[in-house]
């Protein structure tokens, strides 16, 4: 009874509570009422992060959202590359950073933001990946991410292994798994993508030993073939190929993360954007899940290949640039990346400057990989420091991952296959 | 000469235009533009003539060149089994066995599902853990067989489930071949003392090499361009093991290589040509000696 008694209580003390919110929100200015911002935006970054802030957003600033999903990849590619050809573009497009908005030439199509007072917010790694010509065009969508290997603490603690801090280190840990009966390396080449992680996240080893690689591979002068650290890259698909489980040639992404959420392999060599998608498919694997670097040969220098995230871009020709503008002030404010985090989770720290992760997100990504941000060990990937990458990339990655060509014949096939990417970019390299 | 005249008259030049229009917008256009743009670098904005380049690429490169004798392969294997398998279970199939009707619509039935749905039932029966198939294998005591993960192995296993799709159009051609054969030169045959396999290789065989002839160039034309099995199921991997023209085409534009892409479009129209005018030719030919 007296339960009951308290139930109405609270009850009405919620319902008295509300009413004056209610009113109090009818009455507040919604500058963008009656807007509509129509929305092009990828199916993996339309998640429960997003649609919070948007319906935030309809509720604070009162402009109203048409979503268009695409299926990101080669796919979205051919779509927003149509679209911007017959200016079909939405008010908005979430689309990547780095060489492919290079390669939709920004300028033509997007609203220049660089004089905007959120613009100022970002660091400065991120702007150089969304800026042509010395002007800004994007807002990141989400924090930063990293090609990096994800590991299972239970089995180091297990075997009281250290995190590697050269490859050879790895290597020896690996060795240790699989003598204890584990599976070292967790292989999903179901979805061959994930095979190029291994050399594209390897990019700051190649970095370390050779500062202007990305530059001169730009000029066509340098090659993975010959170029001794670049090669290392494609050796080390070479030494791992006893290490993975048995269904690595048809386990796809989501058997990777179901797999290493549950502890049944150790080591994943994986974008860190897998770890919110574990964490909400296994919350109790937050805990136990590890991040560390590619390592290289040099054990006082070990860094992280990070990828800048996808970013908003704002249709030039669009009516509603104004709303447009304000609701990405809106996105990157405190409460709004907050709400992000908190629904959805992080991949990686933030770019915007002075941000920090809430305590909800996993100590992968808040510690582990912090650390690197941190000490300033980190590179950006390849292909935000070079308009070229090879079209067959992942299926050269997944026959040296196979161990169907060697390291050498895998380099020299992924340099003619950027050749003849340069070739039909215009870039001239004969 | 008057005659003629009238002739001119009654087919008035007008009648065939409009026909004509659409041949030219939609084929002969489509042909000639793309024929240009394969020699060029283009990017849907601008086009910077090359010369031969694209082409010289196509051959050059080894995963390019590879995808030629892949399409080659799996043409003629696919074309080859079905043209085989199908002959014997269309005879099967015109003896007199109980339950026909229901045996012809059972072999006609993977026909019905759409290649995408049978290339993702394929992979997952073909999985190295968890696929039926190995399952099986297993079970009798074999190890398991990596059909789609092995380089060497997995363009044979696509290879084996067109076969197993694409069976049943080639059965259909036949049993309606086998069945407009005339039943008096069998009883003929029996008189003469005949056996079965001798009425087969001597009846059954010549008679339907109409039907044969369409089976050929229809599986073997279906072989050169094929493309959504092998998307579903391997995706021309693993690497390049089973990588044919279409798929590259495809990803060749997905990647915004217009120009090349329109180039390997090209290679493969004279490709297919090339081998279906002349193969079609000597199969007339052989029709016509048999009749």
């Amino acid at each position: 009874m007296k339960k009951k008694v308290l139930a109405v209580a609270l009850a009405a003390a919620m319902t008295v509570g509300t009413v004056p919110a209610a009113v109090f929100a009818e009455e507040a200015e919604k500058p963008y009422e009656g807007v509509t911002l129509s929305m092009w935006i990828g199916t993996s970054v339309y998640h429960d992060g997003t649609k919070a802030i948007l319906e935030k957003a309809t509720e604070e600033l009162g402009m109203e959202f048409e979503v268009e999903i695409n299926p990101e990849g080669t796919e979205g590619d051919n779509i927003i590359k149509t679209r911007c050809a017959s200016g079909d573009l939405s008010d908005l497009s979430v689309y990547n950073s780095g060489s492919l908005l290079t390669a939709l030439n920004p300028k033509e199509h997007f609203l220049d933001i660089t004089d905007e007072e959120f613009t100022k917010k970002f660091d400065d790694a991120y702007i150089s990946t969304v800026s042509q010509d010395g002007r800004v065009y994007g807002t990141p969508v989400t924090t930063t991410s990293a090609g990096a290997v994800v590991y299972w603490k239970p089995d180091y603690e297990e075997l009281g292994l250290e995190v590697p801090k050269t490859w050879d280190e790895f290597l020896a840990n690996c060795q240790a798994l699989k003598d204890a009966g584990k599976y070292p390396v967790y292989l999903s080449a179901g979805d061959t993508w994930t095979t190029q992680v291994l050399f594209l996240g390897d990019n700051y080893n190649v970095l370390a030993q050779n500062p202007t690689f990305a530059e001169d591979f730009t000029a066509g002068t340098a090659k993975f073939a010959t170029d001794e650290a670049a090669l290392a890259s494609w050796e080390k698909y070479a030494d791992l190929v006893d290490m993975y489980q048995p269904d690595y040639t048809a386990a796809t992404y989501e058997d990777g993360l179901e797999a290493m959420a549950t502890g049944q392999a150790t080591h994943w060599i994986i974008l860190t954007s897998v770890i919110p998608l574990m964490i909400s498919a296994h919350p109790e694997a937050k805990e136990n899940i590890g991040v560390f670097a590619i390592p290289g040969d040099d054990p006082e220098d070990v860094g992280l290949t990070v990828w800048e995230p996808n970013s908003w871009y704002v249709n030039k020709d669009s009516e509603n640039t104004e709303a447009a503008l304000a609701f990405l002030d809106f996105w990157c404010q405190q409460e709004s990346q907050d709400l992000y985090v908190n629904n959805y989770g992080a991949n990686g720290p933030s770019c915007i400057k002075g941000y920090t992760l809430p305590d909800s997100v996993a100590p992968a990504i808040r510690e582990d990989m912090q650390v690197y941000f941190d000490e300033g060990k980190t590179a950006p990937a390849l292909e935000f420091l070079t308009p070229i990458k090879g079209a067959t990339c992942e299926q050269i990655t997944t026959s040296a991952a196979f161990g169907q060509v060697d390291a050498e014949t895998a380099a020299q096939m992924y340099d003619d296959d950027c050749k003849k990417s340069a070739v039909q970019q215009g870039l001239g390299w004969e | 000469m008057k005659a003629k005249r009238n002739h001119n008259k009654l087919y008035s030049f007008w009648f065939i235009v409009p026909s004509l229009v659409i041949f030219c917008v939609f084929f002969l256009f489509p042909i000639l533009s793309s024929l240009y743009y394969s020699m060029t670098v283009w990017d849907f904005n601008t086009a910077t003539f090359c010369g031969l380049d694209n082409y010289k690429m196509f051959f050059s490169e080894n995963s390019l060149s590879s995808s030629i004798v892949h399409t080659l392969i799996y043409a003629f294997l696919t074309s080859a089994l079905k043209v085989v398998i199908a002959f014997f279970i269309a005879v099967f199939l015109c003896s007199g066995i109980r339950a026909k009707g229901f045996i012809r619509s059972a072999v006609f039935f993977p026909n019905l599902v759409s290649t995408m749905a049978v290339g993702l039932t394929f992979s997952a029966l073909m999985h190295p853990t968890k696929g039926l198939f190995n399952i099986v294998l297993q079970a009798i005591g074999f190890s398991p067989v990596n059909f789609l993960g092995d380089m060497n192995l997995a363009l044979y296993s696509v290879i084996a489930t067109d076969v197993w799709k694409g069976l049943s159009v080639s059965v259909v051609i036949y049993i309606a071949g086998v069945q407009s054969i005339d039943r008096t030169y069998y009883e003929a045959a029996s008189i003469d003392g005949a056996n079965g396999w001798q009425k087969l290789k001597n009846i059954t065989l010549p008679l339907i090499a109409p039907s044969q002839n369409s089976i050929i160039i229809l599986s073997l034309i279906g072989g050169l361009r094929s493309f959504d099995l092998i998307w579903a199921m391997t995706g021309g991997g693993p690497g390049f093991a089973t990588d044919v023209m279409a798929s590259v085409i495809y990803k060749e534009y997905a990647y915004g290589f217009y120009g090349l892409s329109t180039a390997g479009n090209v290679i493969m129209l004279v490709l297919i040509s090339c081998i279906a005018f002349p193969l079609q030719h000597f199969l007339m030919k052989r029709e016509e000696a048999i009749q």
